[in-house]
């Protein structure tokens, strides 16, 4: 290994023994990808998920000739944004070392196919959103890299468009410095199937994490949001209305490694029609990450007879001084709400999507006041 | 820590002579059924009944991959099946080890019981008590046996009911329990009949006491009522390691059903029970359970609410000391309308003690008006303690509610620090903290339940806080 010349023994011992841990990292994870089966009923990370189905079909079409196609574009990202190839192995490392809610098989496959998609290295405060945008109509497998310097304001849209028959599996990785605040938001359109599989890594700044989805027919979303410095905050919210036949498969780990920081979690669906949502969340307290406050909410409305919801919220705490809780409630319209406006001559047809349309909002502000 | 008079973590390591009149040796096979049967005394549909549960233990997997690690290393032909004392003592009170007398005296269980809750005594001997209770129960018309007489002189009662909450082929320890089952009660209550005090486990005379796979089946028949209690506070030792117990309630319409549970099992047990209970039209069944021993607790009591305005509830304390794992939770499954359930689980952790909660509710398709109310509240005693909670809840339709909520805290370090300004020592200030943390639930037990229960919580605090 070559050291820069003038560093100091610790530094070199400090980057020697750094680099052996990724090494061994390294090893650990090839061989996860080479243990890995395809999500099957026996896998507790896609309980209700329906794995036979999805997660078969999705794995069909990653092993399958498709090549993977799609257009990516970035806007208002000045030097920032760098295009993700095939050859840069850093990056593939980092994806490499990603975790997973149970899809390491399905990540392997996305490893295969490297090389979409854009990565942001955002050192100034952004005046606009950066909008990152992928869009395709038969199958795509970007990958996104946010790295946001210590200290420095960021705002990140990333949309997702499936033309209707196309298939966007998508990895999202995000580290954040200390005393640096990221927005992001993702978006996925009309998808025929939409999956990601997002890591937070947060290093001492805040993080506000968004999803909404909107008309695809199946959608998971993985989410593992990590905290490694005291001080860190970790904000998830999600807002989705699920009509027709659409499944919604989300699932969430918030995980403290260290004490002394927030994580705080608001998911709400409005389910109607045949929809099917689910939530599947845990929070993850190490071994004396003391003094750590972690909420998380999974609210749910639901508006026919054949909407399911799943809802599956839970705490793992190894560490005692600790404010942790959860709360999951699923109902259908206050009817005291709908009779109001109904009395006020609003059609009832106005009136179901104004409630709903108002108990998504609260998320969206609260993602807009943090 | 010399005046301990409680330590959880060396009761599994005591052994005992035994003298059983009948052992069947170790491991599980037909011809172990057979000798159970021999030995029993039991018909020839229930010997076939047996056998084919063995079949299906033997092929169904070992069901649980989100299971803790621990029960791999169960070893099923290392297993006794069925052991059988007759009613003679078989131990001598001199071999009970010292703490678990001096728990006998701090919990002031009297005398008599504490030589058969030792497993000195066979039997609990208060038959003058249980003669009048029992002649009081005939005259009702209850039918309180053990398994074998159920099943033989009462078949037209039980047989239609028996297996049918939790099937065979419900899962492998359910499969196994079909198989190997011996002890405990069969009781049906007849039409209307409220049965004013509490039935006991240990009150029954002349019958095996819990064994290693009780078989409890409770039948009320409509509008009847009544109250049941197994175990006890008290540190309960068996050499046997592995207890795989079925309890079935069927609340017919109207009827009314309370199952308390309290158990202490030695570190050494696992324990892995399966509770299931059916209730009616307008029916409730109450679960009423307290964990606080065995190494490694399995144990989602369940409610199946079948008729119309049913009712289900859960109450759930448990206690995880160093080396224990307490997975306890509930199960409610909404298949009619308009039923509701209630649960409310607590859970104390220890040393390196971990308290899980895993529940199910789930409202099945088409059901209206149905509602569900969860709350799992977590306390941590030490800075290595766990805690888990891993509630699964599905709703379909949009004529229910559901709503689940869990914390998890430790015991404010302001409210000890105003109780040891006040003189109390710090391990008084945690034990009554802790408490007053489950007073709410204490209370549901019967009385001399939430006695024992307090004093044992004092003496848990009294080992914790060094």
């Amino acid at each position: 290994m070559d050291f820069p010349q003038n560093m100091s023994m610790e530094e070199a011992f400090a980057l020697a023994e750094a680099e052996a841990k990724l090494k061994q990292a390294l090893t650990e994870s090839k061989a996860r990808f080479e243990n890995a089966v395809i999500p099957n009923r026996l896998n507790e990370d896609w309980r209700f998920g329906r794995p036979h189905k999805h997660a078969v079909a999705l794995a069909e079409l990653l092993q399958s000739d498709t090549p993977s196609q799609g257009e990516a574009t970035v806007q208002h990202a000045g030097e920032a944004a760098v295009p993700v190839t095939a050859e840069d192995d850093d990056l593939r490392q980092t994806e490499m070392l990603m975790p997973t809610i149970g899809s390491d098989a399905l990540l392997g496959m996305h490893l295969k196919r490297f090389g979409d998609g854009y990565a942001l290295y955002i050192e100034e405060d952004t005046k606009e959103p950066i909008l990152l945008t992928y869009k395709t109509d038969t199958l795509y497998t970007p990958s996104t890299f946010i790295m946001v310097a210590p200290g420095v304001k960021a705002h990140v849209i990333e949309q997702h468009y499936g033309c209707e028959k196309g298939t966007i599996f998508a990895t999202r990785n995000i580290q954040v410095a200390e005393g640096a605040e990221l927005k992001v938001e993702l978006q996925p359109y009309g998808c025929a199937r939409c999956m990601s599989i997002t890591n937070i890594q947060n290093m001492g700044g805040k993080v506000v994490h968004y999803t909404h989805h909107f008309a695809c027919d199946w959608a998971r979303e993985e989410t593992v949001a990590e905290i490694y410095t005291p001080g860190a905050d970790n904000q998830l919210f999600s807002a989705n209305k699920l009509d027709l036949d659409q499944v919604l498969d989300q699932h969430t780990r918030q995980i403290h490694h260290v004490g002394g920081a927030t994580s705080n979690l608001l998911y709400k669906n409005v389910v109607d029609d045949n929809a099917t949502g689910i939530f599947a969340g845990n929070i993850y307290v190490a071994p004396g990450a003391h003094n750590t406050d972690a909420y998380q909410s999974n609210r749910n409305m639901l508006l026919s007879e054949k909407a399911t919801i799943h809802s599956l919220p839970g705490l793992e705490i190894l560490a005692d001084k600790v404010r942790c809780s959860h709360g999951s409630a699923s109902a259908p319209m206050d009817e005291e709400q709908l009779f109001y406006l109904l009395s006020r001559g609003i059609p009832r047809d106005e009136a179901l999507a104004l409630v709903s349309h108002g108990f998504l909002q609260d998320v969206v502000d609260k993602f807009e006041r943090s | 820590m010399d005046e301990t008079p409680f330590q959880i973590d060396t009761r599994g390591e005591f052994s005992f002579p035994e003298n059983h009149k009948f052992d069947a040796g170790f491991g599980l096979t037909e011809a172990t059924i057979d000798y159970i049967c021999d030995a029993k005394g039991e018909p020839d549909w229930v010997r076939q009944f047996r056998k084919d549960a063995l079949k299906k233990f033997n092929e169904m997997p070992m069901p649980t991959h989100w299971a803790p690690e621990g029960i791999n290393d169960l070893d099923f032909d290392k297993i006794r099946y069925y052991l059988s004392h007759g009613t003679m003592p078989y131990k001598d009170w001199e071999e009970v080890p010292d703490d678990v007398k001096r728990t006998f005296e701090r919990l002031g269980v009297p005398e008599q019981e504490r030589a058969f809750l030792a497993g000195v005594d066979a039997q609990y001997d208060s038959e003058t008590a249980y003669n009048n209770m029992r002649e009081e129960l005939s005259k009702q018309g209850v039918i309180f046996v053990n398994s074998t007489e159920g099943l033989k002189e009462y078949e037209h009662i039980f047989r239609p009911w028996f297996g049918k909450v939790i099937p065979v082929t419900d899962n492998k320890f359910s499969a196994l329990n079909h198989a190997a089952f011996s002890g405990c009660s069969f009781i049906y209550v007849p039409t209307g009949v409220k049965v004013a005090q509490p039935l006991q486990a240990y009150f029954r005379i002349n019958s095996e006491s819990m064994g290693q796979f009780e078989r409890t089946l409770i039948i009320a028949d409509e509008g009847a009522e009544l109250m049941y209690m197994e175990g006890c506070t008290a540190p309960k030792y068996d050499s046997a390691t592995l207890h795989s117990g079925v309890v079935e309630l069927v609340a017919l319409k109207g009827a009314k059903i309370q199952y308390v549970t309290v158990q202490n099992w030695a570190t050494n047990v696992y324990n892995l029970v399966i509770q299931r209970g059916l209730a009616m039209e307008d029916a409730e069944i109450r679960w009423i359970d307290c964990n606080l021993g065995s190494g490694l607790t399995m144990k989602y009591p369940a409610v199946v609410l079948q008729g119309r305005r049913a009712r289900g509830e859960v109450v759930s304390i448990s206690l995880a000391h160093s080396g224990q794992l307490q997975d306890t939770g509930a199960r409610m499954i909404h298949a009619a309308p308009e039923t509701t359930s209630n649960i409310v689980a607590k859970s104390i952790s220890i040393g390196e003690g971990r308290a899980s909660y895993r529940g199910e509710v789930n409202v099945l398709k088409g059901m209206k008006g149905c509602k569900n109310n969860t709350e799992c509240d977590a306390l941590l005693i030490n800075a290595n303690s766990r805690t888990d909670t891993y509630p699964a809840i599905s709703v379909h339709g949009n004529a229910s509610a559901v709503q689940h909520e869990a914390s998890v805290s430790q015991v404010d370090e302001e409210m000890l620090f105003y109780m040891q300004q006040r003189g109390l020592t710090r391990a008084q200030a945690m034990s009554l903290a802790v408490n007053g943390f489950i007073n709410d639930l204490v209370k549901e037990f019967p009385m001399e339940y939430s006695v024992e229960l307090r004093r044992l919580i004092d003496l848990e605090m009294e080992d914790s806080i060094g």
